[in-house]
């Protein structure tokens, strides 16, 4: 006796979509006003360029991501990815152009076709091997994916001095690449970067909702056992899921290479991967497997995109500190907010007992620090954000203090 | 006497659902207490309130004639009542001693774990319940029967006086019910009051002073066990009266479509050595085959041999329709018209996250293609089918399945094989947790696949499914096949008797 879920199918946009898209908005009209410059309004095109692009690159990643994740699995090495499938390309390029021509101007069409390919093959590759790692190996996907995001990034930084030492005599940890292809691609980085994605989006859309190995995927992470019992090879599924993960960063490498006309495998998308999970997470894939939708990954997308956009508008010194801090809060935020009904219904409490007690003067030291911190970057309020940091987290801590009261005065 | 447990308008209700209304009555301290109802008649919504599972409810709840609220399962523990739920709540790598002792670990005087005065009582408790096992063993290697009692006394070391057993007999081998009756003696001769919730008439009428019996979430009636009798009870569970049905006989036999001959599966690791062992059976178009035997016989195995469900490890000879066949995996089984309805529902048949239509076509998706890409107009027509044969109730095609009752799961994952068009059919204990009204329709849906030519196989934990059902019953017994009946020579037990190899 269940209450009925939603289907998790279509285009159609449930609740959890609206209340995204809703969170978008209010979000981006919000720190449009906030803005002491206004830059939303006053400098719309560039705003949306850079909202665009960013969002173009977090969301192909998670769309990979997503597959995964419906599927069942977790593929935490999209970041080494990324960077394994840029320098792939890169020394490809190398290969390809003039021996003395360090900064690979003089590549053909040919090199620049073979580099491209190379680089998604590359995925093709990795994909392969956490196949084989999980299904004939029996590593728990969790166990696969942290050994090559620890395993790539590293294999792809001795490719890379390999290959310059063997090119140009001199060992390098990164490579310039002026490639004309890539410049243009640079150049005209938003619209090709976001049609890709869109592309993408509607292409793992099909796949998902109308294909019957989409179906299969979403039997695979729902019931792994029923699926095969279903006759489903489930293998194959598989195959298909961490291929599609792997080339989605694939994908993503390549652009942000030409973003940066550098290959530099050494810090190129770090941490993305986690930021590709948070988005697909925050738009309702279960990390149990079997439930996820497109249109909820790309809106999850664009909204952490938006909100560490937001801080950056708000906050103008070093705003980069922050995004690990807000995609934590979202991430938390989001699934408790989907969570936080099903708790009221159960009569559950926030703050239980001892560990509740200890919960608020933790959230309220918090609390306090960031707004100490945040405090900083206003003028007015300089020279007194100690006083401030103290203020807020007494605040906090009060009004805490009062909800666990009534919460224990309404349960005795 | 003061109850020990009253209810009073007790009501839960779930969004879009009443699981529970306006029930109302006592138990007695000392009493066994059986509660009778179909599938989704609210008897484990009213265990759930009562152990603390669920927190929040309508009317009231008297323990020993005080009011009680209880805010998780820890307040009831508290309050002496424990559950031992079906589905049992043992940590599988610790010892059968530190399950016992979960939460409340025996402690020594410096602080640390005391596991040999910890594992000295277990053994106690373990002797007192007939369970003999080590306490150091592992939860995970014992068996359904000896965790059982683990979870008994770990409810007894708790000293609970009200302990409630949800379908404690459903995994049980016949010695192991055994036991367990008089381990329920025992405890009720000590004045633990036993609430005791089954589906099954001959465990009900052997163990309970008093039978409560619900329906759609409201009491239908308290009786005394001298006052009524199994009919009764099961008429007022369905509200009306069950037919005892006798299906077979005059069904017409046709072609031998699966034989097997000397089908030897081994064991690695197993003192025996094998799981089946030099098993031969034959199985004719427009046949229900029944394979009867305990718990552990060998009877899944079987079935999941020919379907090729798991490693092909197997040796000796298989044949459908003439043909040597050796599945490595249940698609190629599925291309040869073999389906398989398996056991647990829940864990190896159902999808929770996708819809009632979703579930239905999972097998035959091809069918619902247009132009490459999956129609959802093909789709509803082609699972309207199987949702008309097998009687589904469901509110519309895209319903969620876990909305709906036990018993219509089960005809959407029978629907879900009909479209496959199988000439073979594999059951594995269909009925196992359906209501009694959702198991008559079962066997007549069965009946009628008989007659239109469909093999039939069917494993059943009840012999009376089997005599209703069957043309033929086979007994496996420790992995040997013991005998073979037709049914008119079938007897329950003749049958009991191969079973336990007597």
């Amino acid at each position: 006796m269940e209450p009925s879920g939603s289907t998790t199918r279509g285009w159609r946009l449930p609740r959890h979509e609206l209340a995204l898209l809703a969170a978008i908005v209010l979000v981006f009209v919000g720190t449009g006003w906030l803005d002491p410059n206004h830059t939303y309004f006053a400098n719309w095109a560039e705003s949306r360029d850079i909202i665009l692009r960013n969002t173009s690159l977090l969301g192909i990643i998670a769309l990979g991501a997503a597959v995964v994740i419906i599927a069942g699995g977790i593929d935490l090495s999209a970041g080494s990815m990324v960077a394994f499938s840029a320098t792939t390309c890169a020394l490809l390029l190398a290969v390809f152009s003039d021996v003395d021509d360090r900064r690979l101007v003089t590549v053909g069409t040919a090199g620049v076709v073979i580099a491209v390919v190379g680089a998604m093959l590359s995925g093709l590759l990795v994909g392969t091997l956490h196949t084989w790692l999980i299904t004939s190996i029996r590593l728990p996907p969790f166990v696969a994916t942290l050994a090559t995001l620890v395993g790539l990034r590293s294999f792809a930084r001795a490719m890379c001095l390999f290959v310059t030492r063997e090119r140009w005599g001199t060992e390098s940890q990164q490579i310039n690449v002026n490639t004309p292809f890539f410049a243009w691609l640079k150049e005209n980085n938003v619209w090709i970067s976001t049609g890709t994605f869109l592309v993408l989006a509607i292409l793992t859309w099909l796949i998902l909702s109308r294909t019957v190995l989409g179906r299969h995927l979403y039997a695979l992470g729902g019931n792994e056992q029923a699926a095969r019992l279903s006759g489903i090879r489930t293998e194959n599924v598989k195959w298909f899921a961490y291929c599609f993960g792997s080339l989605t960063a694939a994908l993503a490498g390549i652009f942000l290479m030409a973003d940066s006309s550098v290959a530099q495998p050494g810090n190129l998308a770090r941490g993305y991967e986690l930021n590709a999970i948070a988005a697909a997470v925050v738009g309702g894939c279960s990390l149990q497997g079997g439930v996820g939708t497109v249109s909820g990954t790309v809106l999850g997308a664009l909204f952490l995109r938006v909100v560490i956009d937001a801080v950056a508008k708000l906050i103008k010194a070093s705003a980069d500190v922050y995004e690990g801090m807000i995609v934590g809060i979202i991430v938390a935020l989001a699934v408790t907010l989907t969570q936080f009904g099903q708790l009221a219904k159960a009569g559950g409490s926030l703050f239980p007992g001892l560990r509740g007690l200890a919960a608020i003067p933790t959230i309220a030291t918090f609390a306090g620090l960031l707004a100490m911190m945040g405090a900083a970057n206003v003028e007015p309020l300089q020279g007194r954000t100690g006083l401030l940091g103290l203020a807020v987290g007494g605040i906090v801590l009060v009004l805490l203090s009062l909800y666990r009261w009534t919460e224990s005065r309404r349960e005795s | 006497m003061t109850p020990i447990i009253a209810f009073r308008g007790v009501g839960k209700r779930f969004p879009g659902v009443v699981a529970l209304a306006d029930v109302s009555f006592d138990l007695a301290p000392g009493e066994c207490h059986a509660i009778c109802g179909e599938n989704g008649a609210g008897k484990s919504t009213l265990m759930k309130l009562l152990s603390g599972v669920i927190t929040s409810h309508e009317g009231e709840i008297l323990v020993r004639g005080e009011p009680a609220r209880f805010r998780g399962t820890r307040d009831a523990e508290a309050a002496g009542i424990a559950i031992i739920h079906q589905e049992l709540n043992l940590v599988e790598q610790l010892s059968a001693a530190a399950n016992v002792f979960l939460g409340r670990e025996r402690r020594t005087p410096l602080g640390l774990i005391d596991d040999a005065t910890m594992e000295r009582e277990a053994a106690a408790l373990l002797a007192d319940l007939e369970c003999p096992i080590d306490p150091q063993v592992g939860a995970g290697s014992l068996r359904v029967g000896d965790q059982q009692l683990l979870e008994i006394a770990k409810a007894l070391s708790l000293k609970s006086d009200v302990l409630i057993m949800d379908e404690p007999t459903s995994a049980l081998t016949e010695a192991e019910v055994a036991r367990l009756d008089r381990v329920i003696a025992r405890l009720r001769d000590r004045g633990v009051t036993i609430l005791y919730i089954s589906h099954k008439m001959d465990e009900v009428f052997r163990l309970a002073d008093r039978i409560t019996i619900l329906r759609d979430g409201r009491h239908v009636k308290t009786v005394n066990r001298s006052d009524t009798t199994p009919q009764q009870v099961t008429g007022w569970m369905v509200g009306r009266e069950i037919a005892d049905h006798q299906f077979h006989g005059t069904r017409s036999r046709g072609e031998c479509l699966l034989s097997i001959r000397g089908l030897t599966l081994p064991w690695p690791g197993h003192p025996r050595g094998y799981r089946l062992k030099d098993v031969s059976l034959d199985l004719h178009a427009g046949e229900v085959l029944g394979v009867a035997g305990l718990m552990g016989a060998g009877r899944t195995e079987l079935l999941e041999t020919i379907f090729g469900a798991a490693e092909p490890t197997w040796t000796g000879e298989l044949r459908i329709a003439g043909r040597p066949v050796r599945f490595t995996h249940p698609a190629e089984a599925c291309r040869a018209g073999v389906a398989m309805v398996t056991e647990d529902r829940k864990r190896l048949g159902l999808f929770p996250d996708l819809d009632v239509a979703a579930n239905i076509s999972v097998c035959s998706l091809g069918s619902a293609l247009q132009g490459g890409l999956l129609s959802r107009g093909r789709e509803e027509a082609l699972v309207a089918g199987p949702i008309r044969d097998t009687g589904v109730k469901t509110p519309g095609p895209h319903a969620a399945v876990t909305g709906l009752s036990g018993g219509n799961q089960q005809k959407c994952i029978i629907g879900r094989w009909l479209l496959t068009r199988p000439r073979i059919l594999l059951l594995d204990d269909p009925t196992r947790g359906i209501d009694v009204g959702a198991k008559a329709e079962l066997y007549q849906l069965i009946d009628r696949l008989c007659r239109d030519g469909m093999a039939v196989i069917l494993t059943s934990s009840e012999l009376p499914e089997l005599l209703t059902l069957s043309d033929r019953i086979v007994v496996l017994a420790e992995g040997r096949l013991t005998a073979a009946f037709d049914r008119s020579e079938a007897t329950e037990q003749k049958i009991m008797e191969a079973a336990t190899g007597g």
